[in-house]
């Protein structure tokens, strides 16, 4: 009998319906856990595959911990949470669920800022102007200073951490503009907000993730790439 | 290996800074983070060591030393000028090797003649580079961002280019980006039709006002960031913008300046010629340098061994004209100062008062000299 795997699936919401979903249609049924309250189960086919259920963000963690052997999240919340995540996880398949961009977006009255460089020129004229930086309301510091800073040689901004209603900071004075993430738009244009022509900084999904390098040995490998081939690796 | 014990001379450095007349002071090792992110921008952010006091304040560990020095200086209400002197270890994140470097150096804030507080900064790095018996051969290497301004402003570009082109001044990459962008037309922005009547008819009030409406229905009216006035003017200049054909002998002639290098003894000579040759009047910021250059030569240093190069600069936008850098032949520095008459009025000082300074990278001097034991 070979060694029992992991693969941690997120524990609430959309993303677990169809992660789950994903599982039963390549042939890894998950049995529900006798007491709802528990946050491992089985999957009655593939006895040495053991399922995790984690919040989506948790996901990431442990795959860079690589605690887990696989995991099932959005990719946002692993380039955010996991810091150097390209050398820590190895992206393995995209699910085609989930599917959000991170997106940076102004005002729509900002109607002479089309793209990255016209923010920038505005960023950098903005302490002139207003006596202070350019203010960025994000949850997403990482994926927002590697956009701005390091593709678009940006550095004149200030990023106001906001871990909710992030498209009303404009509106409400606490920031000139947003990083986000967005599904149809429509609470952006709701909230008199346009995505910049090169703003989109991610197209995230749900995707299959593997912990870079893989722990444990041959016997786990087999079993790892099994259920990952099935899952469409 | 701790910083603090690779140089036993610590004290002899404090001797040294207090025989250039540098009065002696320690900061905390704690400060408080805003400044540093406001000024240097949140690049910075990954490469600080942040905490957070009991009642939500952003503290981080020093990363360097001028800030907190700056912000000394402001709240001991200090009017006049002080000179102050500095050793410790400053705190930076890095994926390889340490993060804890002793760095010692001299900031001197308030005083109004500019040539001679530079010539006394450059003077004063060399002679502690040389009382901590740095013998390798070095390489001083100064550049002046008023130079590069005072061409910009010469060559009579749009002041969108000269913003972008004065900001990206001293990051090469930005920099060549920049003049390779203005090198090609660019399209007017696509705009809703209720902008773009008032703008191909270059009527300013007529496009406040319906960006004025925008912005109320978007609940941005008084949110106090960009207003109607701004976005008008900058969605004019872009239409302008977008019917001059780019300057091409403009752009080439930037790219000469840039190309310019010169020992220092010679340097304000190479800047008269390019002038001469292209015709702009530079002489403000050529009369600047050259006065800077023979403070410096009075103030001992060889000019002859130092070089000015046109391109270097340091892509902050509080350092305003000189920056000037040491270093060992493979490009290690071991000293970097400038003049930052923006900082001080960035971190809240309610008149203009000028700075400069430098700071010396103790840890590579000591490997150096074999400080270490």
């Amino acid at each position: 009998m070979s060694e029992t795997i992991t693969i941690a699936v997120p524990s609430k919401g959309r993303l677990k319906e169809e992660a789950l979903k994903r599982m039963e249609a390549a042939g890894y049924a998950v049995q529900p856990p006798q007491d709802a309250r528990t946050y491992r189960a089985a999957v009655a086919s593939h006895p040495q595959v053991e399922v995790a259920f984690l919040s989506a963000s948790e996901i990431a963690r442990e795959l860079g911990k690589g605690s887990i052997d696989l995991g099932i999240t959005g990719e946002d919340l692993v380039r955010e949470g996991l810091p150097d995540s390209e050398n820590r996880v190895t992206r393995l398949a995209q699910l085609g669920f989930g599917h959000a961009d991170v997106v940076v977006a102004v005002p729509e009255p900002w109607v002479d800022v089309e793209t990255m460089a016209d923010l920038g020129l505005v960023a950098a004229d903005f302490r002139h102007r207003h006596g202070r930086r350019l203010r960025i309301a994000t949850k997403y510091w990482r994926l927002t200073q590697q956009h701005f800073s390091q593709t678009h040689g940006i550095q004149l901004y200030r990023i106001i951490e906001s871990l909710g209603a992030t498209e009303g900071a404009p509106a409400a004075g606490q920031a000139d503009v947003i990083v986000d993430i967005t599904s149809t738009g429509s609470t952006l244009r709701a909230n008199h907000l346009k995505v910049l022509k090169d703003g989109v900084i991610l197209q995230s999904q749900a995707c299959l993730f593997a912990p870079k390098p893989a722990p444990g040995g041959a016997d786990r490998g087999e079993t790892v790439a099994a259920l990952a081939a099935a899952l469409g690796a | 290996m701790n910083a603090l014990r690779s140089f036993s001379a610590r004290a002899d450095i404090e001797t040294i800074l207090a025989q250039l007349g540098a009065e002696r002071l320690d900061v905390p090792v704690l400060q408080p983070a805003d400044p540093f992110l406001d000024t240097a921008g949140e690049e910075l952010r990954r490469r600080i060591f942040l905490s957070e006091s009991e009642t939500g304040e952003t503290l981080c560990l020093r990363p360097e030393f001028t800030i907190p020095v700056c912000l000394h200086h402001l709240e001991s209400a200090e009017t006049g000028q002080r000179r102050y002197g500095y050793v410790g270890t400053a705190f930076r994140q890095r994926r390889v090797g340490g993060n804890e470097f002793l760095q010692a150096g001299i900031e001197d804030i308030g005083d109004t003649d500019g040539a001679a507080a530079d010539a006394r900064s450059l003077a004063d790095a060399l002679a502690l580079l040389k009382a901590l018996d740095v013998t390798a051969k070095t390489v001083t290497t100064l550049g002046d961002q008023a130079v590069f301004n005072a061409v910009i402003t010469g060559l009579g570009l749009p002041r969108g280019w000269a913003v972008r082109l004065s900001h990206a001044f001293g990051d090469r990459g930005t920099l060549d980006s920049a003049l390779e962008a203005l090198a090609h037309p660019s399209a007017p922005p696509e705009v809703p039709a209720d902008i773009l009547e008032p703008c191909e008819a270059r009527d300013r009030s007529a496009l406040v006002n319906a960006l004025t409406m925008r912005l109320r229905i978007a609940g941005l009216e008084n949110s106090g960031g960009r207003d109607a006035g701004e976005i008008a003017d900058r969605l004019i200049a872009r239409f302008d913008a977008a019917e001059i054909a780019p300057d091409a002998a403009a752009l080439a002639t930037l790219r000469d300046f840039l190309a310019i290098r010169a020992p220092l003894n010679a340097a304000a000579g190479a800047l008269s010629d390019f002038a001469d040759a292209n015709r702009l009047d530079l002489s403000g910021a050529i009369a600047d340098f050259a006065e800077r250059e023979s403070e410096m030569d009075r103030a001992g240093v060889d000019t002859a061994a130092v070089f000015y190069d046109a391109a270097f600069g340091r892509a902050l936008d509080y350092y305003t004209a000189l920056v000037y850098e040491i270093t060992l032949p493979d490009g290690l520095v071991l000293v970097g100062g400038g003049r930052y008459d923006r900082l001080l009025t960035m971190l809240g000082a309610k008149t203009a008062m000028p700075g400069v300074g430098f700071s010396v990278w103790l840890d590579r001097i000591g490997a150096l000299t074999g400080g270490a034991s």
